[in-house]
């Protein structure tokens, strides 16, 4: 059994990286792999509450976020000196970890892969 | 070891397709380890499009995979989803569409990414190239 996490860094706005990230770690727990998510840089801007996107910003990706725990997909990590980690406008489901477990967190995995 | 690689990166935007090509064609002369396939994710589909010509005087990244994959008989997998919406169409795909026409190059196939997970339980490391 493998245990993976799908780091997602790029904007959920700027390009597909975030969406077939995300699509990719609802595949491998559809599969009963142990999977973890962390965000990190533009792609925090995927946990703001209050999004609104039309069509031509692609898919809602914010409303995926609710049904992580549906896939057994619940430890979802941002850093905690991330200016986001003491707002209140994102999604309340993140564990921020301080600097020392966000970089620990990258050793714990089989696999990690970036998107 | 037996390994897999996943790449993601553009062929135009980025170098993975071109990194991971020259990474192969060194690693591949180790017989200790063993390649279990590649998969193609994200952009770096695009690569299998059959269409683009490239001009005479650079490298055809393409045919460059092809012909080492022919040599060291390696799978070339590419998420179906990625490529159907980025127009890398196979026969199949393109009846199922009803569209006339399909654009996937030969010694490319279209998988699910069902197939990435079988690879990765199959070997100890994934190397991705980004």
């Amino acid at each position: 059994m493998n245990n993976t996490l799908i780091h997602l860094s790029s904007s959920p706005y700027s390009s597909l990286a975030c969406k077939e990230g995300l699509d990719l770690a609802l595949v491998l727990a559809t599969f009963e792999q142990t999977v973890d998510i962390c965000v990190s840089d533009a792609a925090l801007s995927l946990l703001y509450i209050d999004q609104n996107p039309d069509k031509i910003h692609g898919k809602h990706l914010y409303k995926l976020l609710d049904g992580l725990e549906f896939y057994d997909i619940e430890n979802i990590y941002i850093e905690q000196a991330s200016e986001l980690a003491s707002e209140t406008s994102i999604w309340s489901g993140t564990k921020a970890l301080n600097t020392q477990d966000w970089h620990t967190l990258f050793s714990q995995y089989q696999h990690v892969f970036r998107f | 070891m037996h390994y897999a690689l996943l790449i993601t990166g553009s062929p135009y935007q980025t170098k993975a397709c071109h990194s991971a090509l020259q990474f192969l064609t060194t690693a591949l002369t180790n017989k200790e380890h063993i390649l279990e396939g590649v998969f193609f994710y994200e952009d770096a589909v695009l690569i299998c499009n059959a269409l683009p010509q490239p001009p005479r005087d650079e490298i055809d990244l393409r045919k460059e995979w092809k012909a080492l994959a022919k040599t060291h008989h390696i799978p070339l997998y590419l998420c179906i989803a990625a490529s159907v919406r980025r127009g890398i169409i196979d026969e199949p795909e393109s009846q199922r569409y009803e569209l006339s026409q399909h654009s996937l190059s030969e010694g490319f196939q279209l998988e699910g990414l069902g197939t990435f997970v079988e690879l990765m339980n199959s070997t100890s490391k994934i190397i991705q190239f980004r």
